[in-house]
């Protein structure tokens, strides 16, 4: 009897621990790779150099951040502006895509996803590069262009804004296509039927019941798309000129060129910190708690 | 309803997977880098340098002649993205697994004389050391060649595509021109230009001489006359057309208008930069003598002039010339070469970048990355 009673209050001993040591694995992970990595960055954002080659000391230098916010505000005002206009466009193109895949691909469903996903296995650095042969002078693009007049003999394509938010564009689409069309593909083909029941027209049973039940995915495919384009700087580098630079850039450059870690550092938790409030901003605005 | 939810979260977890792996590799990569290196057999040495510095049968004759095992590596690609991969390492004394590098003047200049992480070459072993070429035995840097060896030097100029800009012989010519245009993102070598267009004297360059030039090159960027800043991959642009003209190294231009002879390379009226590429044995290395018994091969003239047949960069030393010739074929063409073989007038032409104090070349640096858009 007493001895029933001794095992139950250890096995109710052990479970308290359970949902612990479920847990170590993940916390030592985020633990090891996230909060402490990130508090090295935060160390050293707050952190000045007795000479340009010397080792950084901590010393609490909110210089840094004053710096980050005031010689660099273009860049930062550049990269959330290139970033959202990308994040439109591949909304814009991803969203017909995902929904003729979800509501009328049949059985080619899989073969237009695969087609979707193929072209992102060539190495992201090439898939770059090859958009300086399209869009080149030389190039079919332009030469198009300019025969229907769009462009003038002297204008071009390459290095200029257009290019680097297309080459995000491209980039990124498939973040986009595949959230939307997970959300739009486990929508009850029923709930249209009970629609059309109702006398609702196609354009509005799209906008009363296919729109709502997607914006899940549109939210996960725009954050995809828009917080690795803001902080890109591949694009901006190959596609982009003087003028087009983006905080990714800036970073590179403080980081490779001039040495100076801190300041490099402090970017990245500016950056990190208008990422956070733009995402909070935003899931508020589209209500997503069934999304996480 | 349930089973789909729980596919799309698996779905978005993935992607989320996918994005933070695409985002953490690079850094993974920098750290696991340089851990091992070559080197640790006792008689051998892990050599670090530019891309098509060498050819692949050059290793094999050092090999053969010398019983010393190399482990050559191309993993230099910018000057100041390799300095700042050995500095965590070389800054506490740790070893970057190398025992040799070949950096740029002003990179060497920082390396033996600010930073100080370059140890003497073996000087009993160093026997060629006299071969090496009058105008570049004794840089501001290292003026006895203590620390260094010249491996290649070469010249910055402008090239051009004639079919699209016509001739060109000055940098206002170059600004003027119509087309797209680049400059080098190599500061010495686009400043250098740009102050000896204006008069100035390079070898001591101060802030102040440079200044009118850094002013020249930013309203070239405002006003669009320049398109942007380029390292090597203004090459693959000039070859295909989509560049009219360039700030450009003279030996990659020489490998392109063999092809295109449309492209051609000029030094501006006023003057060109002339700059080498040094090899060094970092601090933390064990075996100086056997990298030594490395540079000290190539300053043999006969390979030497192998080595220039292959690079086409001009060859540091002495007498590689007459050997070039001796070699026949395409490689005796070379000899004729001005921008592989230059003579005493090509040479007047050009001049070295001086050495900058760390203060000048911090606000050099700072303003040169405001201009590109970066600072």
């Amino acid at each position: 009897m007493s001895a029933s009673v001794e095992r139950d209050a250890q096995g109710r001993r052990r479970a308290r621990w359970t949902p612990w040591l479920l847990l170590a694995p993940g916390f030592l992970w985020l633990f090891w790779f996230f909060y402490l990595p990130l508090s090295a960055l935060l160390r050293m954002s707050l952190s000045t150099k007795p000479s340009r080659f010397a080792v950084p000391e901590f010393s609490w230098a909110w210089s840094n951040y004053e710096q980050a916010f005031s010689d660099y505000g273009s860049q930062f005002t550049r990269s959330f502006t290139y970033a959202l206009a990308a994040t439109s466009i591949a909304l814009l193109i991803a969203y017909p895509v995902a929904y003729v895949i979800a509501f009328r691909g049949g059985r080619y469903r899989n073969v237009l996803l695969g087609l979707v996903v193929v072209p992102f296995f060539t190495n992201f650095l090439i898939r770059t590069l090859a958009w300086k042969t399209i869009l080149g002078d030389q190039g079919a693009v332009v030469s198009l262009l300019r025969t229907v007049g769009l462009l003038d003999a002297n204008e071009a394509l390459l290095r200029t804004p257009i290019a680097v938010i297309g080459g995000l564009t491209y980039n990124f689409l498939p973040f986009m296509v595949l959230p939307i069309y997970v959300s739009l593909e486990k929508i009850d083909p029923k709930l249209l039927d009970a629609a059309r029941d109702l006398y609702s027209n196609t354009w509005r049973g799209f906008r009363k019941v296919v729109l709502p039940l997607s914006l899940p995915g549109v939210f996960a495919g725009s954050l995809l798309v828009f917080i690795p384009a803001a902080g890109d700087f591949v694009n901006a580098y190959y596609l982009g000129n003087a003028k087009t630079t983006m905080i990714g850039n800036v970073v590179q450059d403080q980081f490779l060129v001039q040495n100076n870690y801190p300041v490099a550092a402090a970017l990245s938790f500016v950056f990190i910190a208008i990422v956070m409030v733009i995402v909070a901003v935003y899931s508020r605005l589209l209500g997503t708690e069934d999304l996480t | 309803m349930a089973r789909s939810n729980l596919s799309r979260r698996q779905f978005i977890t993935r992607s989320g997977l996918v994005v933070g792996g695409v985002a953490l590799a690079p850094s993974v990569l920098a750290a696991c880098g340089d851990s091992g290196g070559g080197g640790g057999d006792a008689n051998g040495i892990s050599i670090s340098n530019w891309t098509s510095y060498i050819g692949k049968a050059s290793i094999k004759d050092f090999e053969r002649a010398t019983g010393i095992k190399v482990t050559y590596t191309e993993d230099i690609n910018d000057n100041n993205e390799y300095f700042a991969k050995i500095q965590p390492n070389l800054q506490q004394g740790k070893s970057i697994g190398r025992d040799g590098f070949v950096l740029t003047d002003w990179m060497a200049n920082r390396i033996i004389n600010e930073v100080e992480w370059a140890q003497p070459l073996a000087a009993a072993k160093a026997t060629n050391k006299g071969n090496i070429r009058a105008a570049l035995a004794a840089p501001g840097f290292d003026p006895t060649r203590t620390y260094s060896l010249p491996w290649a030097s070469g010249t910055a100029g402008i090239a051009y595509n004639s079919e699209q800009t016509g001739e060109i012989r000055t940098m206002e010519e170059f600004f003027r021109a119509g087309g797209t245009k680049t400059v080098l993102s190599e500061m010495r070598d686009t400043i250098g230009l740009l102050m000896r267009a204006d008069g100035k004297d390079i070898t001591k360059p101060t802030y102040a001489d440079a200044e009118p030039s850094f002013d020249r090159l930013q309203r070239a960027v405002e006003d669009g006359e320049i398109a942007g800043f380029n390292g090597n991959e203004y090459v693959s642009d000039l070859a295909s057309g989509n560049l009219a003209a360039a700030i450009a190294w003279s030996g990659d231009v020489a490998q392109i208008a063999r092809d295109n002879p449309k492209i051609k390379f000029v030094i501006p009226e006023s003057g060109g930069t002339l700059w080498s590429d040094n090899f060094m044995i970092p601090v933390t290395s064990e075996k100086p003598g056997l990298a030594t018994e490395w540079i000290n091969y190539w300053y043999d003239p006969v390979n030497a002039a192998r080595l220039t047949a292959f690079i086409q960069y001009i060859s540091p030393v002495e007498g590689a010339a007459d050997e070039l010739a001796k070699l026949g074929g395409d490689a005796a063409k070379l000899v004729d070469d001005p921008l592989v073989n230059p003579d005493a007038a090509a040479l007047a032409q050009v001049s070295i970048f001086g050495p900058l104090s760390a203060v000048e070349e911090q606000r050099f640096d700072e303003r040169f990355a405001k201009i590109q858009g970066a600072g």
